[in-house]
């Protein structure tokens, strides 16, 4: 399938965010009717490259051709226009409008007196469609009360009712069932074989195998690697993802530390589960620990942070502190207990952006602050004071600390949400993704708090999706993949081959 | 103006993309100055320049000792809801039923002084005691069991009604009520009424909660970003329940103040304040902290609807004008403080 006309040609593309070289001349090659797979770790790049290719970002630097012809993507419209279709990881589908609705969405609907929806038309129109991709579903339902299989699908359908030439499919068997999975690459298999081009993203090297007739790997906004499914083992591919660090490692940078062996457990988490999203973690810290939690996006390693802290919910499992079991309805639960989060995303979740650093940093441990005895009035000059010592410590750079935090860049919005949690006395530190999106220096930085905390005898679990800064703190890491822990490593154990097996195995 | 100032002119939705570092937030060059300083102090100038207006047309009238007491007097009710009002805003929710909150408690003390014989403490103990339940009625259904406080407090609007006009029978009442009742409002102090007392008293006591409190800087948290404050330990659906009962008995003691000072009840008579409340409130954002509900800004938006009032009726003009004239103003304040937040 592979012998067909030449459609997209990508050549040196770049694209910079502030202080981001997200990509670095990236080159890519797709011809018609031909599955390509398109690999690499979070961060490769894939990504912006998906979102240049769908019209909603713009590239600062280099060429792409269609049919042989230099073209720009202005915009998602013009993406449209030029035949090509992206379907996101995440849905963007109108969930209170019809299927029919949904595939033809902004195509314009055919109408009746040049003002109704002629709504018989659009079912009919979009039956067609449905059938050759096998949906079952009816033009006529509402697309929230269809699958995740199924509304997939519908956005497939959508590509094709714009005459899609090109179909770009992010993840697209994330959070599918096996059937679901057979039944979206039989119909994948039948588009290429009508002579669609296909961009295939996903983390599943199973699936790449299976349905792929390319590969192209992504690594640090380039492409590294571009062959023939055929040609390449499973061994040579990871490898590649991973930049030939899979067989060497990089342990000769780790700095671990050195936990007594007879050191107390403060947290134990016991088969700990909310309906499909995690399902029956277990795991335990020590004092003086560092564990990391490896794992894809969308692994589950967020979701099982926010049961342990109280964030959200758990269907079923129990959560320990030093030997007794604690409740978790609220965070204020998880907080009383002695654990801190430190969320992932610290514009939405960590800082309350209309107030000012100082305000951030003291909400958490308010009552601390307290000016006149018992009275619940927070003293600003004693907050004040703790601010300025924490702002101090942590080296965060700013002008003054009744500045609003929304002026802060993104590495020092994550010191302050630090901040906010240092002093509070928890015994357990739980770091999501704490050093994404900012520098080195600031990474360091994050490295070494997290050490001190572990010296001082507290117990640190940190998630990230970099696994060589987890090879290089972690005593331990655990691996989840699709809701379950499925791997832990330690000691001679801990390399990036291992870590990158565990996270993609199938 | 505060010591403690929990707010910024920043708006609390940052675009995502790439902060400023700390040291372009140095204060804006020139224009940009001037256009902050009209965020801020837009609605106070025009205020300012009202009264100049209006004293300049109406020079016997107008600036004089009686009309600023007969302005402080009727605004006090205003005030009172308005500042309770604010405390809902401030965390992010509101309500659509004080309104006949306020009918409520004042009926029931009428009605159980006038045909009843209650004592008035018990009578007033009541309305409050209305207040506070009908506020956690709101509080339960909207944050512990995540009803929309739009149509929730809409529908308890229409409840509370319907409880008032079962135990009033929708009759107006004019004997009966205790003249130690009627006293409380009535009564004057330093030359002014004891509404107005009182209401200054409500204001600078839900100031202290809101600016100095923690529960306050919990709202003001909950309010710009209720997610943040969930992980920060803050009990949120408890506060919003506390923010409901307080709207809901300032507006059972506005009920109780307003029976006492006309020694009556009528049927409904609070519905009239549901708009100048929110729009006193809505004006006080649009100043001193712009985009964010406070109560000083609160109390000048109350006065400044007073004045606006006060001034047009005294300017004999046709009520047709005056409501043109009063939504112009609104609309321009609210604007005003917008076109500020924008450039900041």
């Amino acid at each position: 399938m592979t012998g067909g006309e030449q459609v997209l040609q990508v050549r040196g593309v770049s694209k910079r965010y502030p202080g981001v070289l997200a990509l670095d001349g990236v080159d890519l090659d797709l011809r018609a009717g031909e599955v390509l797979g398109l690999l690499g770790k979070n961060g490769a790049g894939k990504s912006t490259l998906i979102k240049i290719l769908a019209g909603a970002v713009q590239p600062n630097e280099g060429e792409i051709r269609l049919d042989g012809e230099p073209v720009s993507i202005g915009s998602p419209q013009q993406a449209t226009d030029l035949g090509i279709a992206v379907v996101h990881q995440e849905l963007a589908d109108v969930p209170n409008l019809s299927v029919a609705e949904n595939i033809e969405l902004g195509l314009g609907y055919p109408r009746r007196l040049g003002v109704f929806v002629d709504q018989r038309g659009l079912r009919r129109k979009t039956l067609a469609i449905l059938e050759r991709l096998g949906v079952k579903a009816s033009p006529a339902t509402l697309v929230e009360d269809l699958s995740v299989a199924e509304r997939r699908m519908v956005m497939i359908a959508r590509g094709l009712a714009a005459n899609a030439r090109i179909l770009v499919l992010d993840e697209p068997t994330a959070s599918l069932s096996d059937e679901e999975i057979d039944h979206l690459h039989d119909t994948v298999a039948s588009l290429a074989a009508d002579g669609v081009a296909i961009v295939y993203v996903t983390h599943r090297l199973a699936e790449v195998f299976k349905i792929t007739d390319r590969i192209t790997v992504m690594l640090g906004g380039r492409t590294v690697f571009d062959s023939p499914t055929s040609a390449v083992s499973s061994r040579e591919l990871i490898d590649q993802i991973t930049g030939g660090l899979g067989e060497a490692g990089i342990t000769e940078e780790r700095q671990a530390p050195v936990v007594d062996p007879g050191a107390e457990e403060i947290l134990r988490v016991e088969a700990l589960s909310r309906d499909g999203y995690v399902e029956n973690a277990s795991l335990s810290l020590r004092s003086g620990e560092i564990l990391g939690i490896a794992g894809l996006v969308g692994a589950g390693r967020t979701e099982l942070v926010r049961l342990v802290f109280g964030a959200d919910r758990a269907t079923s499992g129990r959560v320990f502190m030093r030997g007794r079991e604690i409740r978790l309805r609220s965070p204020r639960d998880g907080m009383k207990a002695g654990i801190a989060l430190l969320p992932e995303d610290r514009r939405n979740q960590g800082n309350v952006q209309a107030f000012s650093i100082r305000q951030n940093i003291t909400l958490p441990g308010l009552k601390r602050f307290r000016g006149v005895g018992p009275l619940p009035m927070p003293s600003t000059s004693q907050e004040r004071a703790a601010a300025r010592d924490l702002v101090e410590r942590l080296q965060i750079k700013i002008a003054s600390e009744e500045d609003s935090v929304s002026t802060l860049s993104g590495g020092n919005q994550q010191k302050v949400v630090l901040a906010k949690w240092l002093d509070s006395g928890s015994d357990v530190f739980i770091f999501d993704e704490p050093t994404h999106g900012i520098d080195v220096g600031g990474k360091e930085e994050v490295y070494r708090r997290m050490r001190e905390l572990a010296a001082s005898g507290k117990g640190v679990i940190f998630i990230s999706s970099e696994f060589s800064e987890l090879i290089g703190i972690c005593n331990r890491i655990v691996v989840m993949r699709e809701g379950r822990l499925v791997a832990e490593l330690d000691g001679e154990g801990v390399d990036e081959g291992a870590l990158v097996e565990a996270c993609y195995a199938h | 103006m505060t010591v403690d100032d929990p707010t910024v002119t920043r708006p609390a939705t940052a675009p995502a993309g790439d902060p400023p570092s700390s040291s372009d937030a140095a204060p804006p060059p020139g224009a940009h100055r001037g256009l902050q300083f009209l965020s801020r102090y837009g609605v106070i100038v025009a205020f300012a320049l009202i009264i100049v207006i209006f004293s300049i047309a109406r020079p016997e009238t107008f600036p004089t000792t009686e009309n600023l007491q007969a302005i402080l007097a009727n605004a006090a009710a205003a005030m009172i809801i308005a500042t309770g009002l604010t405390v809902l805003l401030v965390i992010g929710d509101f309500d659509l039923s004080f309104g006949s909150m306020i009918s409520l408690a004042g009926g029931a003390a009428v009605i159980l002084m006038a045909n009843h014989g209650v004592a008035w403490p018990v009578a007033l103990l009541v309305g409050i005691l209305l207040g506070v339940a009908g506020g956690a009625v709101n509080g339960l259904l909207t944050a512990y069991f995540g009803g929309s406080s739009f149509i929730i407090t809409l529908a308890m609007g229409t409840v509370l009604t319907g409880v008032e006009f079962a135990i009033t029978d929708q009759k107006t009442i004019f004997e009966g009520v205790d003249p130690s009742f009627a006293s409380i409002a009535q009564n004057e102090f330093l030359g002014l009424s004891n509404m107005f007392w009182i209401a200054a008293a409500i204001a600078a006591i839900l100031w202290l909660f809101l600016d100095k409190t923690e529960a306050g800087r919990y709202m003001y948290a909950i309010g710009g970003n209720p997610e943040a404050a969930r992980l920060a330990g803050i009990r949120t659906k408890f506060l919003r329940l506390v923010a409901f009962v307080i709207v809901a008995v300032t507006a059972a003691i506005v009920g109780l103040l307003l029976s006492s000072n006309s020694g009556s009840y009528s049927p409904s008579f609070g519905a009239s304040f549901l708009l100048p409340a929110f729009a006193a409130a809505f004006l006080g954002s649009a100043m001193l902290r712009p985009g964010q509900f406070n109560i000083p800004g609160t109390v000048i938006g109350v006065l400044f609807l007073g004045v606006i009032q006060t001034g047009l009726t005294m300017l004999n003009l046709q009520t047709f004008v005056i409501n043109l004239v009063q939504g112009a103003i609104l609309i321009a304040a609210v604007l005003l403080s917008r076109l500020g937040e924008r450039t900041t």
